[in-house]
């Protein structure tokens, strides 16, 4: 009895890994920080710089902006309006596919249009099959080639 | 040993769920025939040249006499759909009508006959106005991902399943069979 219980819980064992190989990772190393070299940090730095650039430029624009209204002065957006800084509380666009989204979608069945793919007709059926009759016959030979101990549990 | 009972049982209901929802629409579908309600129950969508009919309901039968093939096509290619019979791609038009027929089904059921499908076997169709033969003009086998279905001006019947047909696990590729009608 022990020999098949052993035996079901590997197969157990075996059929659960293949659907939940996630859940059964070991421990993840971290990834070991790798310095980078001089020209790296030289690049990394310039790049910062530049952002900095950005932002104090961004900030003397909304300042004349702001500086002109003050003044009553018409800025002359007419030539080039795309210059206008942008409000900082300009709303980002909400994302559509976000996990809430998606499931809150109906699940669609695929329609015909043109350069669509072939419906997904693919089944785990056989496969199904063919396991359960593997472990089953695994099942029947294990406990064939202990008949002895059988016999003691049915009497016991 | 449980735990392979336990495949078999629900593999084997999973068939038995499946001839049971067979035999239903083909019971459905002889009742339709002989009420000619086929053609009525069906509206055509408005501004488009695809067809609505209720998911699962039937909308032809389809013949393949060399293979022994004859089911009763439902409407729709979901889950649900394809374990009572092939199913009919919504958005194409009904066998016989001028455009892009597409009928789909599990290989290891309904469509495990087309297999041994070749160019220039005989297809037959029927729907609620008709009969139609076709003759099987091309045969394809494309990736599952790959684009393989379009849009026709003259009418095109289009059978797909997933290939190959001897195959456990889930299938990569799909086998398309596109068929013209005859003259």
């Amino acid at each position: 009895m022990k020999r098949i219980t052993r035996a079901a819980l590997v197969a157990l064992a075996g059929l659960g890994a293949a659907r939940a190989e996630g859940q059964i990772t070991t421990v993840v190393a971290q990834p070991k920080r790798v310095e980078a070299n001089a020209q790296a940090v030289a690049r990394r730095q310039e790049v910062a710089q530049d952002s900095v650039a950005r932002v104090t430029l961004t900030g003397m624009k909304q300042w004349v902006d702001s500086a002109a209204q003050s003044l009553a002065l018409r800025p002359d957006t007419g030539t080039a309006p795309s210059e206008t800084a942008v409000p900082a509380t300009t709303a980002v666009p909400q994302r559509t596919d976000t996990p809430t989204a998606a499931s809150a979608r109906p699940a669609q069945t695929p329609e015909f249009r043109d350069g669509a793919r072939a419906p997904d007709t693919a089944t785990q059926l056989p496969m199904l099959a063919l396991g359960g009759a593997v472990l089953l016959l695994t099942g029947l030979v294990l406990r064939r080639r202990d008949p002895a101990r059988a016999r003691v549990r049915v009497r016991g | 040993m449980t735990v392979g009972a336990f495949a078999l049982v629900g593999s084997g209901a999973s068939v038995a769920r499946a001839a049971l929802a067979r035999d239903a629409a083909r019971t459905r579908w002889a009742e339709l025939e002989a009420q000619r309600a086929a053609t009525g129950a069906r509206a055509k969508v408005a501004g488009g040249t695809g067809w609505a009919a209720a998911p699962g309901s039937p909308v032809a039968r389809l013949l393949i006499p060399r293979l022994g093939l004859d089911e009763v096509v439902v409407e729709g290619v979901g889950d649900d759909a394809l374990r009572a019979g092939p199913g009919h791609m919504t958005g194409s038009v009904l066998p016989g009508e001028p455009g892009n027929s597409v009928i789909s089904a599990h290989r290891d059921r309904h469509f495990r006959p087309l297999g041994g499908l070749v160019v220039g076997d005989t297809v037959i169709t029927e729907i609620g106005t008709g009969r139609v033969r076709w003759v099987v003009s091309r045969i394809r086998v494309m990736t599952a991902d790959a684009p393989a279905l379009h849009t026709t001006a003259t009418p095109v019947l289009t059978l797909t399943t997933c290939w190959p047909i001897r195959y456990f696990g889930s299938a990569p590729d799909r086998l398309i069979a596109e068929a013209v009608p005859t003259l």
